[in-house]
């Protein structure tokens, strides 16, 4: 495995759950001093998570979304210099999730705002160059149950609705030149297997995002699913985690964090069960060449995580 | 009973459990603090212990509350159960300027005190509008359209039995040359005010010439230092001052700033000031700490003063 081009997603720095000296996440002078970190780290490429979030309310300096880069830096292009001074030459990816736009009983609201909002991501994406949009196609079941306690009855119209909104932003995303890929939360509608039925209602230039944690929660095999699908995978993120949903809990309101009992779900890569070095192994017989990326979701110290993921990676064989 | 009670307005971001029922194996993950600041139980028995009775909640907390407790009526009787009750939720007025979006702003206002209701508080401390930069400079039929807007929600939250309170950023739209205009153009008996002692002071306010002239209007406090009184517009009308790039904070607890808090504190006796006073942590980097350093000058320096 060539490990110089995998890519780590900036989704290792907790924006929006509690902890000690998080207040700092929300300022540009943070930001600007974790680049060349990453990069020291061995990161010569990033993925951005795309949070319309931090366009309302005045915090623009976190930079995950288009106005934030804007009101800091001036445009894309501006960003990327200032990465490239920090020894990041590309972002590889960005990624996008619904989930802040169903929040109340109007799907009107939610297929419009959030359709709207991806739409942004997939146009920032391009500007910056990235390969891929990886896109989780709905929001949690949960998050959706707490406002649509007739999910189940209007499953079926969500979906198609799902299906329209997707092949638009698809056919969009073929004339910029980025991959749309869809993840596979084990929380969404789509979870699992499912997507791949999701995936085979839209255009065949979509993809598929084989997160490895994900699929692993849902109770799948990422080598067999890979196996099964690798000409279907548009990206791939390298996550780990101990956790396999025993039944329900990806249908509960916050999936990331079980209820019953509290567990890191998403573990430092290297760290869980995972097995990663398996996976890129696969990943090299099979002749995938596309983007490659590192995820530290929930990791408890970012800095850490960078170096953990660094140290796994040097372990791979070349 | 004391004359003042003392609450924390919410700067906890999301706590994403209820209760923690494996604390110690949670822990045992990976040995970091994570677990001491993941659940509300653990939370609300910080700031009980601390004596903090009350909790002034955020909207941009209902997202995460609602769907961990189903209803505000269950995290209100989770708090209270754990000696902490909410006072009320903070609700910003967005475009209550705007003469066309008088039914939308009215609309969410509406909704904002129905939920405080809910949740058993009695204080909706309101943001007049957006912030300055991309709105102002407002002309007087602007400010005045705005204390529409404020009498109308007033009007419906006093008959719900809340009480809304003005609150003022340094940031916003309503600012130094239009603050106390608005205020007189807001109806006494509906509209109240809360003063955030630094948010006032930074836009330019003396705190305690303003406290002095509007005791009678004055509901309830944000209490929050500052070293960074009387801003320019440069900085007060800049796009997203309020989180600065080089991590300057606005913001301190009370005593580690420059304001005269024991001053106010003779005002309040002067007056007789009774009700709740919220504290505010926004920009700490420890909110625990925080609330600790708050309770030690408040019973050292402030209470003996007026209590």
């Amino acid at each position: 495995m060539d490990t110089a081009a995998i890519a780590i997603s900036l989704d290792l720095i907790n924006r929006h759950y509690q902890e000690p000296n998080r207040n700092r996440f929300e300022s540009r002078y943070f930001w600007e001093e974790l680049y060349p970190l990453v990069a020291a780290a061995g990161f010569a490429a990033i993925e951005l998570p795309y949070e319309p979030v931090w366009q309302f309310g005045g915090r623009s300096g976190v930079p995950f979304n288009r106005y934030c880069v804007n009101a800091k830096y001036g445009d894309a292009a501006g960003y990327r210099r200032v990465l490239a001074e920090s020894g990041i030459d590309r972002v590889r990816g960005v990624c996008f999730d619904p989930n802040l736009f169903m929040r109340n009983a109007s799907l009107d609201f939610y297929f419009g705002a959030g359709g709207h909002f991806a739409g942004e991501a997939l146009a920032h994406a391009a500007d910056l160059g990235a390969d891929y949009l990886a896109i989780s196609p709905t929001p949690g079941y949960g998050r959706i149950a707490q406002y649509h306690p007739d999910l189940e009855a209007q499953r079926s119209a969500f979906t198609d609705r799902t299906v329209t909104w997707l092949t638009g932003l698809a056919e969009r995303a073929e004339g910029l030149g980025v991959t749309l890929a869809l993840r596979p939360d084990y929380w969404g509608l789509f979870g699992g297997e499912r997507i791949l039925q999701l995936a085979d209602a839209l255009p065949s230039s979509v993809r598929i995002d084989l997160d490895t944690a994900h699929l692993f929660v849902a109770g799948i095999d990422p080598a067999a699913f890979l196996d099964a699908h690798v000409g279907r995978i548009g990206c791939v993120h390298l996550t780990d985690t101990d956790f396999v949903d025993p039944g329900e809990v990806w249908k509960s309101p916050n999936p990331e964090f079980p209820r019953e009992r509290a567990t890191q779900v998403f573990r430092d890569p290297g760290t869980g069960s995972v097995d990663l070095a398996g996976i890129t192994a696969r990943l090299d017989a099979l002749g995938y060449d596309g983007p490659i990326t590192c995820s530290a979701r929930q990791t408890r110290d970012p800095f850490r995580a960078l170096l953990r993921i660094r140290h796994l990676l040097d372990q791979l064989p070349r | 009973m004391p004359n003042i009670r003392y609450a924390n307005m919410c700067h906890w971001k999301a706590i994403p459990y209820r209760q923690i029922p494996n604390f110690r194996d949670f822990y045992y993950e990976d040995k970091t603090n994570t677990a001491y600041y993941s659940d509300w139980d653990s939370i609300l028995k910080y700031q009980a212990a601390l004596g903090f009775e009350g909790i002034e909640i955020a909207p941009w907390d209902l997202a995460d509350i609602l769907p961990l407790f189903g209803s505000p009526e269950a995290f209100a009787d989770f708090a209270r159960e754990r000696g902490v009750e909410v006072i009320g939720m903070f609700h910003g007025a967005h475009a209550s300027h705007a003469a066309d979006h008088f039914d939308e702003a009215v609309r969410a206002g509406r909704e904002a005190v129905d939920t405080i209701v809910r949740f058993g508080g009695t204080h909706m401390n309101t943001c007049p509008t957006q912030n300055y930069f991309g709105t102002g400079p407002l002309s007087r039929e602007e400010v005045q359209h705005c204390a529409r807007v404020m009498n109308e929600i007033g009007r419906y939250a006093t008959d719900h039995g809340v009480k809304i309170g003005l609150h003022n950023e340094f940031f916003c739209a309503i600012n130094l040359p239009n603050h106390r205009e608005l205020i007189e153009l807001t109806d006494p008996a509906l509209v109240h005010y809360c003063i955030d002692t630094a948010q006032i002071s930074i836009m330019g306010e003396d705190l305690l010439t303003f406290y002095s002239d509007y005791h009678d209007r004055i509901s309830t406090f944000h209490l929050k230092d500052t070293a960074s009184a009387r801003q320019p517009d440069s900085v007060r009308y800049a796009q997203d001052p309020e989180i600065t790039d080089d991590g300057t904070r606005w913001f301190w607890e009370p005593g580690l700033g420059e304001l005269d808090l024991p001053g106010l504190y003779r005002l309040l006796k002067e007056h007789g000031f009774q009700g709740w006073m919220s504290i505010e942590y926004d920009g700490s980097p420890d909110l625990l700490g925080s609330m600790a350093l708050t309770r030690y000058h408040l019973d050292k320096v402030l209470r003996p003063i007026y209590d």
